[in-house]
């Protein structure tokens, strides 16, 4: 299963671009795409699904290009939309079965696999009743079991965690986990702690382009070495964020804990250990 | 002031910046091209016995703004109905639900937006009967006084009140949409046909037009020097028009209580919203609405998924099962009740007289299906489910043909009993002409819906195609209700096999996009 990016552009209107010359190959795996909103991820994932086209470029998955062969790569996807919505008048079993129908799969198993998903996904008690009536928690959970009806074999998630409870975040990112150990999943969040702990590879975007890819350490020691923490007065953080880039601040006393990255430390600072958002901060503002 | 004015702009702004809004404005212009027939035209428009004005600037001025006043008012409800229940839709309800304006202030800024929507058409008519007076010029003299006078006292005062009313509805029955088309049929056909006796009753003419057809009909009586009131249509009356005598209409002096009348109506207006403003609920329904309560989960063990153990699917890419959810979805849209009218429309269909059942009923009955059919394309963008559908397995050999004939099945379900009296009495001609009707109004609900993104121009074209046709105007029979010609059923064909071309063109070229 190759995955393969090549130069691929996006554009709207003229010299509006969504998307410009990515390129980035994808294996087994988990890829983790973080960036700022308006960077471009939804456009990528959209034009991966193939629900857009590319306006130059090619995406092909096992070197058939989706734009002239759609169908291929919809027979192997799964794919949950940032904003999605459900039809309300359907009950969950029959919302799956259509989205079943819809990606073409069927059998005698359908109707148990859809029940054996909603039971995990914790939905089975409202199984029954009309979709219009659920949270927005549970619609997010209906979206994530129509992603795995199929058995895919790309999966794409934006934004996935939208909507979901802290616990319901750390079974998603289990399932990922376990998705992944014989497909490709492309995940694409602005919270880098639903990437850090399960991807394998990330790429950071910002403005349509790749600013890099690489695994997690890679990404890391952009800042290695640029991560302190330091204590200031309330007073002074105004000035302090005009002269570094300042990641995290935290009340200590009358004071403030301040976690920022620079090349050139104040004098009372300690150096971090820098993680994935220290470095996605920094490429993200600094790019 | 001047915040309450920003809504009313900004509201307006929003309406009018659509594809569907450009596209109501050209009918518009197209329509409005016919108020007054070219001189060799075999129509007419207004006609009083034998008898029509010469082409001087009051006809054109008055007969406009008449037909405009009527025909803006009947469609011109269906096109600006809904404006609340769009705020719910676009999910900015409860935003101004908290914000300091105030319930009047908020209805009345959705009538003058509504009226606004309307004044753009009514511009739009006006600009084009100045041009058609100097398209068919007759070589009298251009008068814009006979223009301006009719619009202002006539158009004006009635389209404000259809805004009016359009709120008044939906503050009212709020979510019953169907309830409110099927209401103002009634009082728009109870306001047309109330009939003035004389001129104080002038005063109770919403429309304001029957001052107007009176003194045309004084004119022609005393050109036929008889009393007989004189048989008058208004509207599209097709043959015969070069028979027509003319007479010389020079518009109206109206008196000062038919223009102070004009006012009472918007004051009228006015006082309906201040009226009803205890009665809006400011978007707090849905959370009275018991039935629709979101609902609360049990807390539950955690549960993980085991990927591994579940039961794998098989492909499958038979259409059967898109077309059962499809005929499911068609089925469950609206509210209950609405299937009790349906089913006495179908026992109405088995046991009126044939003719009526098919002519009438018939029309009648799928009209009434118009929520269900409108946004047949446009569901999936209305539920944000276009990102499932364009990534599904072929959408348009399998989606796109599932959803095609489970309307079609929906619509003939409905004309069973006439399908079945037919049947028996072998008249499979018909039988044939009920199908192709069937899949015509599907087609165009389709072909509108992928042309417009959105659903009111099908639903006033609907409209009016069930009032003319229940009206006995065979030539927009889609049904085959009315005797034609030998090559009606050809022609009816050939239209629906375009129509479908058309459609299926259209969506690929959306999905390629």
């Amino acid at each position: 299963m190759k995955l393969e990016i090549q130069n691929v552009s996006k554009k709207y209107q003229r010299n509006t671009y969504g998307l410009k010359d990515f390129s980035i190959t994808i294996e087994k795996g988990i890829l983790g795409l973080l960036g700022p909103n308006g960077a471009g991820k939804s456009t990528l994932l959209k034009m991966i699904a193939t629900v857009n086209k590319p306006t130059q470029g090619i995406i092909s998955l096992n070197k058939n290009n989706i734009a002239k062969d759609a169908n291929y790569m919809r027979k192997q996807l799964g794919f949950l939309p940032q904003d999605f919505g459900v039809y309300p008048n359907l009950n969950a079993y029959e919302f799956l079965e259509y989205m079943a129908a819809m990606k073409g799969i069927g059998g005698s198993n359908l109707k148990s696999r859809i029940h054996q998903l909603l039971n995990g996904l914790n939905l089975i008690d409202a199984a029954k009743k009309p979709i219009g009536t659920y949270s927005g928690g549970m619609k997010q959970r209906i979206g994530i079991a129509q992603v795995l009806l199929n058995d895919p074999k790309i999966i794409i998630f934006d934004e996935p965690t939208v909507g979901l409870d802290p616990e319901e975040r750390v079974r998603f990112r289990s399932l990922i986990s376990d998705l992944a150990n014989d497909c490709i999943v492309i995940l694409s969040s602005h919270i880098v702690s639903d990437i850090d702990t399960i991807a394998d590879q990330v790429a950071v975007m910002k403005n349509g382009t790749l600013i890099t890819n690489g695994n997690q350490d890679y990404i890391i020691n952009t800042v290695s070495s640029k991560v302190y923490e330091t204590t200031i007065k309330k007073d002074d953080l105004v000035s302090f964020k005009l002269k570094n880039l300042v990641v995290s601040t935290s009340r200590k006393n009358e004071n403030l804990q301040v976690r920022y990255i620079t090349e050139s430390p104040t004098s009372n600072s300690v150096q971090q250990i820098a993680t994935l958002e220290d470095a996605y901060l920094y490429l993200t503002k600094n790019n | 002031m001047k915040s309450f004015v920003t809504i009313i702009k900004l509201d307006y702004l929003q309406r009018t910046r659509s594809y569907s809004f450009l596209i109501t404005l050209c009918a518009s212009l197209a329509i409005a091209y016919t108020f007054v027939p070219e001189p060799n035209a075999n129509y007419s428009t207004i006609r009083i016995a034998d008898y029509v004005g010469v082409y001087n600037s009051a006809w054109f001025g008055y007969v406009t703004a008449i037909m405009t006043s009527i025909f803006l008012s009947l469609i011109g409800f269906y096109l600006i109905n809904g404006n609340i229940k769009t705020d719910i839709d676009n999910r900015v309800g409860h935003i101004i639900a908290a914000t300091r304006i105030r319930n009047l202030s908020y209805l009345l800024s959705k009538v003058l937006s509504n009226f606004m929507l309307l004044l753009s058409i009514v511009g739009v008519v006006f600009v084009m009967s100045i041009i058609l007076f100097f398209l068919y010029n007759a070589g009298y003299s251009f008068e814009i006084i006979h223009f301006i006078k009719p619009y202002i006292f006539i158009t004006l005062p009635a389209i404000f009140f259809i805004a009016v009313i359009a709120v008044v509805f939906e503050v009212l029955f709020e979510k019953y949409t169907t309830l409110q088309n099927i209401l103002f049929f009634f009082l728009f056909s109870f306001l047309v046909l109330f009939s003035s006796k004389n001129e104080n009753q002038f005063l109770f003419d919403v429309f304001g037009n029957k001052v107007v057809i009176q003194q045309m009909e004084e004119q022609v009586k005393n050109i036929t020097k008889s009393d007989e009131t004189k048989s008058l249509s208004i509207g599209y009356v097709l043959g015969n028009v070069k028979k027509a005598n003319t007479f010389e209409f020079n518009g109206v002096d109206f008196s000062t209580s038919f223009i102070i009348s004009r006012f009472i109506w918007i004051g009228l207006g006015l006082g309906f919203i201040i009226l009803l403003t205890p009665f809006f609920n400011r978007f707090n329904k849905e959370n009275n609405n018991t039935k629709k309560a979101t609902i609360a989960q049990k807390p539950q063990g955690v549960k993980e998924i085991m990927l591994s153990v579940i039961p794998k699917v098989t492909e499958n890419y038979r259409i059967l099962p898109l077309l059962k959810t499809e005929f499911f979805l068609l089925f469950r849209k609206g509210k209950k009740w609405l299937w009790i009218i349906n089913i006495i429309g179908m026992l109405l269909l088995a046991v009126l007289p044939l003719k009526i059942a098919y002519q009438m009923a018939l029309p009648i009955i799928w009209f009434l299906q118009v929520h269900r059919i409108s946004d047949i394309t446009t569901r999936e963008l209305t539920h944000n489910i276009h990102y499932f559908t364009c990534t599904s397995y072929r959408p348009m050999t399998r989606l796109l043909i599932s959803k095609l004939c489970s309307a079609i099945l929906l619509v003939l379900l409905l004309a069973s009993p006439l399908l079945i009296r037919l049947s028996v009495s072998l008249d499979f001609l018909s039988i044939l002409t009920i199908v192709l009707g069937a899949t015509f109004i599907v087609m165009m609900a389709t072909w509108f819906g992928l042309l417009t993104r959105g659903k009111k121009l099908f639903e006033v074209l609907f409209f009016m195609l069930t009032y003319t046709n229940i009206n006995g105007i065979a030539f927009v029979d889609y049904f085959g209700g009315y005797e034609h010609q030998k090559f009606y059923v050809v022609q009816l064909a050939l239209l629906v096999i375009v129509v479908t071309c058309s459609c299926f063109i259209l969506k690929k070229y959306q999905l390629e996009k």
